[in-house]
């Protein structure tokens, strides 16, 4: 008889990614492609020398829109949300053990937070040094 | 006998970006995970560098300079072209999701992927 | 006089205690025979340990699937013509992800136990059957006839599927378009087993499962169609409609 290596978990689903996890994922995507198009327009194809932002002052000029600073920290949600949920999927692409999945999941949820926050700080930062 | 060959095991990940002999869904899936791990480590490459300009104009404007090294210039172009093929090959998959052009993929994949490269034409033109 | 080409079978082997090895076989065949023809010639005149699965030599058992220069094939109606070409070398492999139980013959085991588990129909009535222009509702004379389903479980689409690469607990193709075929409305007790890490979220679109199957199940049609129906599920769950 041929002794199989493969666990016979078929009865026991894990819960590391769900209908939630997935729309989250889906939703994201074309958003961030979105902002993602406006966020490079202006970067790189607007402004007065229709150069895009090629100085510290450029920047520092376009985050006084404080519409600009919102569209710029919902792409950093949006796009940090995307990448991890995306990263996560190729994680459990491979079956972790239990215990490193769990780490690996707060892991994501740890730099996910902090690059947000980071990110937050950063845009609200850069719009107050222009007053 | 060593019946753990030709099983499923997470260190065959490699095969993910090696679809020779496959067909034009598997080069599809190893440009998507391929972008997707590129662009994920560019993001928060991104994000630190950024950090220079809370640091002051010098730091900044210093950065910028690096810029317009070939090497940096190249990296950009890649990052550019890999957010391109990643998201337009993300729409093939959310609309095969929703079962539009599920029994035209391959099309649906190739028109995509057209569409990208006229994008990148056009931004590449720009760029350079 | 029928055409006769001069072929080199390159058999993938691999019997206990030893290493897995390719042996060559030199052989006449008619480009019209089939590839399980080429395998049953190597093990009846050059090799009698040549271990592989076959049965009805038809398309309907499901035992002879292998891979053929790499690509998974149904053996049994794999023409010689299409896969290879007078003089040139034909590699035969067992399936991937799979254990390899002798040679060609792979443990289908795990895969069975999958089937079961989404309670996989191996007849089902015509008018649940998905078919070529079905009328609009079916005369109760006809309604009683019971057909087999599309899937011979030959495995084909578990071995193409790069997600069962690297996880043998992931349903694969056959199971959850097994399960989109039993569908959620009909057992809602499904939707546990599909709405997980290890269910319809491992798929990543990549059609190599349709690409593969003989047997016009369509997995990857099927699969984004039981997402939708999971989906929908679990909206209703939320605004609390059964």
């Amino acid at each position: 008889m041929t002794q199989s290596t493969l666990s016979s978990s078929v009865s026991r689903p894990r819960p590391g990614e769900n209908t939630w996890t997935w729309l989250l994922k889906v939703a994201t995507g074309p958003l961030l492609l979105l902002v993602l198009a406006l966020h490079f327009t202006v970067n790189h194809y607007l402004g007065s020398t229709s150069s895009g932002l090629m100085t510290y002052e450029d920047v520092i000029r376009y985050f006084q829109n404080p519409l600009i600073v919102a569209i710029e920290i919902l792409f950093l949600v949006t796009v940090v949300t995307h990448s991890l949920l995306g990263f996560h999927g190729i994680l459990l692409d491979m079956h972790p053990p239990r215990s490193l999945l769990v780490l690996s999941t707060w892991l994501h949820v740890i730099i996910g937070v902090s690059a947000v926050a980071y990110g937050i700080w950063l845009a609200l930062t850069i719009a107050s040094l222009g007053t | 006998m060593d019946i753990t060959r030709n099983q499923p095991s997470a260190r065959r990940f490699w095969s993910w970006f090696i679809p020779f002999r496959r067909d034009i869904g598997s080069w599809a899936f190893a440009l998507n995970r391929a972008t997707a791990i590129g662009l994920t480590i560019y993001l928060f490459l991104h994000l630190i560098i950024l950090g220079k300009l809370a640091q002051g104009p010098g730091a900044y404007d210093q950065f910028l300079e690096l810029t317009e090294n070939p090497f940096i210039k190249f990296g950009e172009w890649l990052v550019v072209a890999a957010a391109i093929l990643h998201g337009l090959n993300g729409i093939r998959i959310i609309l095969t999701t929703l079962g539009v052009g599920i029994t035209r993929q391959k099309q649906l994949f190739f028109g995509l992927m057209a569409i990208a490269l006229v994008v990148i034409l056009i931004f590449t033109a720009r760029m350079y | 006089m029928s055409e006769m080409w001069k072929i080199t079978l390159r058999v993938h082997r691999q019997k206990e205690g030893e290493a897995p090895h390719f042996d060559n076989f030199t052989m006449e065949v008619n480009p019209d025979e089939y590839v399980i023809d080429a395998v049953e010639r190597a093990w009846a005149f050059h090799d009698r340990t040549v271990c592989f699965r076959h049965a009805c030599h038809h398309s309907t058992c499901g035992a002879c699937g292998m891979r053929v220069n790499g690509v998974e094939k149904l053996t049994c109606i794999t023409l010689m013509r299409d896969v290879t070409s007078n003089g040139a070398t034909l590699r035969v492999e067992p399936l991937r992800n799979f254990p390899v139980v002798s040679d060609l013959a792979v443990d289908m085991g795990h895969f069975y136990r999958k089937m079961e588990r989404v309670g996989a129909r191996a007849v089902l009535p015509v008018s649940e059957a998905e078919i070529e222009n079905p009328p609009g509702e079916w005369p109760p004379q006809d309604a009683q006839y019971i057909r087999l389903s599309d899937c011979i479980e030959c495995g084909l689409c578990i071995s193409a599927c790069p997600v069962m690469a690297t996880t043998p607990e992931y349903l694969g193709p056959a199971p959850l378009a097994a399960a989109q075929d039993n569908g959620i409305r009909r057992k809602p007790e499904l939707l546990s087993v599909v709405d997980c890490e290890d269910g319809v979220w491992r798929c990543h679109s990549v059609f190599e499962c349709t690409a593969v199957c003989p047997s016009f199940v369509d997995p990857a049609r099927r699969i984004m169609d039981l997402r939708r129906q999971v989906v929908g599920a679990r909206l209703r769950n939320l605004f609390g409609k059964a």
